[in-house]
């Protein structure tokens, strides 16, 4: 439902709608016709005129305009509609006292059947058509996967052996970015984390007497699973969507088409220094939040009555060197995912202001999805393999 | 003359940002009907000008009337009422761009008029084509050129059919014959309607067809070193920088 604010009019206009006799109408018009003054005579006089032109019999209509004072674009619609209507049902439609400084303004809008197009009602897709259009969507998008990822490849592979000609600059600037500027929320969250899993852990095992177990199966949750996964997921919403941003405004801008009209890569000018920063800072992240998590199990376990040394030495025995390596492993896995995926959407934006938008939404989904498919692949071979 | 009778009454008007003085000490009025231009070379101000001039900035000094009612020190809802009275066209278009074309018209007319949707469709297709574009209704403004957008820009500033339109480089990239239809369009409007333009142009061609007055502006005397008539401007001035403006002269020529 419009609001209306009202807005002073100095005049009003009134129409008014005259039966002169059987086969003729006549409605007239006085005052400032305007878009505020207009809205209800409009409405009014047009019933009117569709209760009359539905009565058998000719049907003439004369617009007496001779009294207005003005009359602006909205006026001249007025008019128009009320034209509209008599041709539509056959009937005659003249006006009259219209002062002539209006006339070629009416004329401009010949013919008006123009002004009334014909609605047009979108065919309904099958069921066979829209999923076969939604599994080419699919196709194509994996087909963008796979092209980019070659691409990827390749330009990381180039940018090894021309170690000096990748945009460290751009690398600094991304990992600072996605990085340091990164360490409070993932700090905040991971410590929370490691409070919520202690304790949710401690009430099981206290049923059992086995308090003094929730300290090393907790780092080993944290170490192998929960730092990766947290951080990896912090990342995407923050990172990934940026990345997308940031790529998407200049895709729309026309700068990446600047950058392949000249010549360059935009893959390995955009994209590379970005999926570099990822690959570094995702394992350190990885790190912090480990850290973090476990002195917060520590905390959490002091209300149990564990005190840190026990927590340590039961941690101790239970992680090894190689659980840490199997989750930072993962953790650089997730930040070439999450980067990668991130400057992809960016590369797909469409064109306008809203696609940024849907690109950055795209970036955050589909990294997740992609972080928990890594994470089960991972687990898969970790699984098989012990590590 | 009272302010009254005049759409806009620009009054010791100084234009600027923070320290950065534009312009200073503008005086100038515009008559009702009239289509009003300002010139000035790149970076003297125009825009800036015509920003303070329908309320989007606020003057560093001076008043600006619009109608006789005081922009710069309304608010509330007497400076919503200003702001409904006139229409603005921006340089790139400034359309929504999760709106086609006719709701780009009908938004404002939906939240202050209580017109129904047919009678709001109506109106908007009248405005459409007006400036051309009645068959693009549906389209997005993303699926349309440069210069389409610019005419849906102003059919978007004409949806309530304001009394002053303030265009800001209206003709700047269209091609010559939309330029020129551009240009009668404004001047049928102006005509037939009354419609009061205050227009920032430097395309001489549409300045010649469509102005009735001009103020030039200079960026280093940060004020107006000429106004009147384009023609008699061109043919009479004796101002070196006036003359190498309208007779499109290289800088180094009228030293």
């Amino acid at each position: 439902m419009p609001t209306t604010i009202a807005r002073p009019s100095s005049d009003t206009s009134i129409a008014k709608w005259v039966s002169v006799d059987s086969g003729s109408a006549k409605v007239v018009m006085t005052g400032k016709v305007d878009v505020y003054s207009l809205a209800n005579a409009w409405t009014q006089v047009r019933a009117q005129q569709d209760e009359w032109l539905k009565t058998p019999g000719s049907h003439t209509l004369v617009f007496d305009a001779s009294n207005i004072t003005s009359l602006d674009g909205s006026g001249i619609a007025f008019l128009i509609d009320l034209e509209e209507a008599q041709q539509k049902a056959g009937g005659q439609f003249s006006i009259v006292g219209l002062d002539p400084k209006y006339e070629p303004l009416l004329k401009e809008f010949d013919p008006i059947a123009n002004l009334f197009p014909v609605p047009v009602v979108k065919p309904k897709r099958s069921f066979v058509v829209s999923t076969g259009m939604a599994v080419q969507n699919l196709l194509d998008d994996a087909k963008g996967l796979i092209t980019f990822t070659g691409h990827l490849s390749a330009d990381l592979f180039w940018s090894v052996r021309n170690i000096k000609q990748v945009r460290w600059g751009d690398f600094v600037d991304a990992a600072v970015q996605a990085g340091i500027a990164a360490l409070p929320i993932v700090g905040l969250v991971s410590f929370l984390i490691g409070v919520i899993l202690s304790f949710q852990a401690a009430i099981g095992m206290q049923q059992f007497g086995a308090v003094s177990f929730v300290g090393p199966l907790a780092a080993l949750g944290i170490v192998r699973e929960m730092g990766p996964l947290i951080t990896a997921i912090l990342l995407a919403g923050r990172s990934s969507a940026a990345f997308a941003a940031e790529i998407g405004t200049m895709t729309v801008n026309s700068e990446v088409d600047a950058l392949v009209t000249g010549g360059l890569s935009p893959i390995r000018f955009l994209v590379v220094p970005r999926v570099l920063a990822g690959i570094l800072v995702m394992p350190v992240l990885t790190l912090f939040a480990d850290i973090v998590s476990i002195f917060a199990s520590m905390v959490t376990m002091l209300a149990y009555e564990i005190p840190f040394i026990n927590f340590w030495n039961g941690m101790l025995q239970t992680v090894t060197i190689e659980d840490i390596g199997s989750g930072l492993i993962k953790a650089t896995l997730f930040g070439v995912v999450v980067s990668a995926v991130g400057c992809l959407r960016g590369m797909q934006t469409g064109t306008g202001a809203a696609a940024v938008g849907i690109s950055a939404t795209r970036a955050v989904v589909s990294s997740i999805v992609m972080i928990v498919l890594v994470d089960g692949i991972f687990a898969y071979i970790s699984y098989k393999t012990g590590f | 003359m009272d302010t009254n009778d005049l759409a806009i009454d620009v009054q010791n008007l100084t234009v600027g940002y923070g320290s950065n003085i534009l312009q200073q000490n503008l005086n100038f009025s515009v008559n009702y009907g009239e289509i009003f231009v300002i010139l000035g070379g790149s970076g003297c101000g125009k825009s800036s000008l015509l920003k303070n001039l329908f309320g989007l900035y606020e003057p560093l000094a001076g008043d600006v009337l619009i109608e006789g009612e005081n922009i710069t020190t309304a608010v509330g809802a007497e400076r919503q009422k200003i702001m409904t009275s006139f229409g603005v066209m921006y340089q790139q278009g400034a359309l929504f761009g999760s709106m086609n074309l006719l709701d780009n018209v009908t938004l404002f007319m939906q939240e202050y008029t209580s017109l129904t949707q047919d009678q709001m469709d109506l109106l908007a297709r009248c405005k459409l084509d007006l400036v051309g574009l009645l068959p693009y209704e549906t389209y997005m403004p993303n699926e349309i050129s440069g210069g389409m957008q610019k005419r849906a820009a102003i059919a978007r500033a004409m949806a309530l059919d304001p009394k002053i339109l303030f265009l800001d480089e209206p003709s700047a990239g269209l091609d010559p014959i939309t330029s020129a239809d551009l240009d009668s369009t404004i001047l049928d409007l102006s005509k037939n309607l009354g419609i009061t333009f205050v227009i920032v142009s430097h395309e001489l061609a549409s300045i010649y067809a469509i102005a009735d007055k001009v103020i030039m502006l200079d960026k280093d005397a940060k004020g107006i070193i000429a106004q009147g008539d384009p023609k008699v401007l061109r043919d009479t001035s004796t101002d070196p920088r006036v003359r190498q403006f309208f007779n499109r002269m290289m800088s180094k020529e009228a030293a």
